[in-house]
């Protein structure tokens, strides 16, 4: 039974794992035209993306879209982090609204904040859309901003409002007890406290911000193209090599912020 | 006597000028005198009403025209069965509710609407309610940071609470690395810290095993006379209440039963809710004529209440298997059943004319056995008699 559970392990590590990995192989792979065919260790997607010297000719099957790329990763951290920060901070208000107050209907609220989640990406990309033309907003940079906040903030809702419940409420009285204003009790109790759900909360917003294609897809326009839709466009456009590199290195970043968020909690305790 | 009055004066001078800082901006209704040597009682509770709605839409009243004054430096206690309002008027007290009718005042300010953060009480909670995201130092001092004092203040005055409640040496320690008792110490200096006027505590040992909870009871009844402030101390442990209280409020429905100094309570409660919540108690129904109080048994003996009728309340340890010298009272009946509790023995046991009592006796050669006769006798300067009849 062990030993079956063990293989079972490995299985699902594979399973999990191999595509990642193949992807990552592939990215050190120096033959241009079929990746599948180990043609010798190459740096060169790597040299390419970073715009230095390499043994890649242009060519008609090979054209460079470096500027390109850069472009799409500067709008895509630009709508990151705007969307971390405005998300971050509604959605831990919010949280703190319905934790707190006890009004009519906040069950409802409650359940009105998570349909964002669960609602396929499609239907919410089209709802976007239409509702951006009917207002007659020209779809720029702020449309796909404020798309991405329009779920994040659910998000952040979320982790924020579990790290609520098991806040003891009592800790915020004493703090009021010792002299400490709301606002005092708020910055040196009750937020160090929901501080790791809210570094979390801010840290799946960033990635999933990211790392969104579908929704992104439909309210973007031309011209803001995020780092997703143009690697999506890459690839209609034939597989490139440089599209390994590109992939490894997302990995490695997103490894190292959820390292970062990790480290920081750790920290925190 | 002047001397101690006039040290008593400086000392809450002192004391005032340390608090007052971040809770002055409360309104002035001065009650004491001018002289200064009268003091304003430290809390004054008036009238306080208070009602909840419970969620089935019922109206609870957890305070019934509630009033309380408390004298310097006493140790109060607010005893009650459960539900009885007791947390209900702590937290009226720290600020965490607001009457519906009444006032408060402490230390002669009238703070009736003032919130919590001003009012200059501290609270030690039932559990505990430390901050785990700082060490036991910040816990401490948290106070003292609140109130803007320098980094060299805090650390001394938290240095001086650790060393109060036996804490020296762990300020650093993180909350989760110490015990209960630990843990409630921490509590207590950090109410402590600010010199609060008034410390109140909400069933601060309920938490605790039987062995710590009977030391906390002593270093807390040492610490409020050190201290020289006044405590408000919650408890539904009768036995707590009567060894550590100066005086009991003894609270049923939002109201106040009795108030008074737990001899007093114990041995002449004022109404039957008293005499049956404090200790053991034998209720038997007198009638009352001319000075003279009847027993259902045709037994008398003197009796100075106005009342026609009364109910008389006979501790179970002042019955006796011997008879004593002076006038006393004599009840007959068969053992139900005996239980030996090493330094004493209760019995049960069934009159005839009386119905059921039970005896505690200190002195006893042998158990009485179950079916056995027995004679108890009281003294008649033991009996209380109550004004009221249970119905
Ligand atoms: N926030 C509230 N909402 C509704 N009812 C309440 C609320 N707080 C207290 N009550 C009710 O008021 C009454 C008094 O409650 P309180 O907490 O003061 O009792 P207590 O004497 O402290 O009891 P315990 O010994 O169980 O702690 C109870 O009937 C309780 O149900
Ligand atoms: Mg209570």
């Amino acid at each position: 039974m062990k030993r079956l559970l063990s293989l079972y392990g490995i299985a699902f590590f594979a399973f999990v794992y191999a595509p990642i990995l193949l992807v990552v192989l592939f990215s050190f792979n120096a033959n241009p035209i079929n990746m599948m065919i180990w043609d010798g260790f190459t740096l060169d997607w790597y040299r390419l993306i970073f715009g230095m010297e390499t043994s890649v000719t242009e060519s008609s099957t090979y054209i460079d879209t470096t500027p390109q790329l850069y472009s799409a990763v500067r709008v895509s951290f630009t709508v990151a982090l705007t969307t971390t920060a405005i998300s971050t901070v509604f959605g831990t208000i919010l949280a703190l609204a319905v934790a707190r107050y006890r009004f009519r209907l906040a069950g409802l609220y409650r359940a009105l904040l998570m349909v964002p989640m669960i609602m396929p990406d499609i239907v919410l990309g089209i709802a976007l859309l239409i509702f951006f033309i009917t207002i007659g907003m020209n779809l720029s940079m702020g449309t796909i901003i404020i798309g991405h906040c329009t779920f994040l903030i659910s998000y952040v809702f979320v982790t924020v409002s579990t790290r609520l419940a098991q806040l003891d409420l009592s800790v915020e009285e004493a703090s009021a007890d010792l002299g400490a204003s709301p606002f005092q009790t708020f910055r040196k109790v009750t937020l160090p406290s929901i501080a790791p759900g809210v570094m979390g909360g801010g840290l799946l917003a960033f990635i999933i911000s990211m790392d969104d294609l579908v929704i992104t897809y439909f309210i973007a326009g031309t011209g803001n193209t995020t780092l997703p839709i143009h690697i999506w466009g890459m690839l209609r456009r034939g597989i490139k090599p440089e599209i390994n590199a590109i992939a490894t290195l997302l990995l490695l970043f997103s490894i190292a912020v959820a390292a970062l968020g990790l480290y920081l909690r750790s920290r925190q305790k | 006597m002047d001397t101690d009055q006039n040290r008593a004066v400086t000392r809450t001078f002192s004391l005032r000028g340390l608090t007052s800082s971040p809770f002055e901006r409360g309104r002035t209704r001065q009650t004491d005198d001018v002289s200064g040597f009268n003091m304003p009682a430290p809390l004054e509770i008036i009238g306080a009403h208070k009602a909840f709605r419970s969620p089935e839409g019922a109206t609870v009243t957890a305070l019934d025209n509630v009033s309380v004054k408390l004298a310097q430096a006493e140790f109060m206690t607010l005893l009650g069965p459960s539900g009885c309002g007791k947390t209900t008027l702590l937290r009226t007290i720290s600020g965490f509710e607001t009457l519906d009718a009444g006032d408060i005042l402490i230390d002669g300010k009238e703070v009736t609407n003032q919130p919590a953060f001003r009012r200059p009480v501290n609270t030690v909670f039932q559990r505990y309610a430390l901050f785990d995201h700082m060490n036991v130092a910040r816990n401490v001092g948290y106070a003292l940071e609140i109130a803007g004092k320098s980094k060299r203040d805090i650390q001394a005055r938290v240095g001086e609470m650790l060393e109060l409640v036996g804490l020296e040496g762990l300020g650093q320690r993180n909350i989760s690395q110490l015990s209960g008792g630990q843990q409630q110490r921490v509590a207590l200096a950090r109410a402590l810290a600010a010199k609060p006027k008034l410390l109140l505590l909400d069933e601060p040992l309920s938490a605790l095993d039987k062995n710590l909870r009977q030391k906390m009871q002593q270093e807390l009844k040492t610490l409020q006379r050190e201290l020289g402030i006044g405590f408000i101390f919650v408890t539904h442990d009768q036995e707590e209440a009567l060894t550590m209280s100066d005086r009991i409020a003894v609270l049923a429905n939002g109201k106040i039963q009795q108030l008074g100094a737990p001899d007093a309570l114990y041995t002449k409660p004022a109404n039957l809710f008293t005499a049956d919540f404090l200790g053991e108690s034998n209720l038997l129904p007198v009638a009352i004529e001319r000075g003279v109080a009847t027993l259902a048994d045709g037994q008398n003996f003197p009796c100075s209440n106005e009342s026609a009728k009364g109910t008389l309340l006979l501790r179970p340890e002042v019955l006796r298997r011997t008879a004593p010298s002076e006038p006393s009272l004599t009840v007959q009946g068969t053992v139900v059943a005996s239980y030996y509790q090493g330094k004493d023995c209760l019995v049960d046991f069934e009159s005839p004319s009386l119905g059921a009592l039970k005896a505690n006796l200190r002195e006893f050669k042998s158990l009485p056995e179950r079916g056995e006769t027995v004679s108890f006798y009281a003294s008649t300067s033991d009996l209380h008699v109550i004004n009221e009849v249970s119905s």
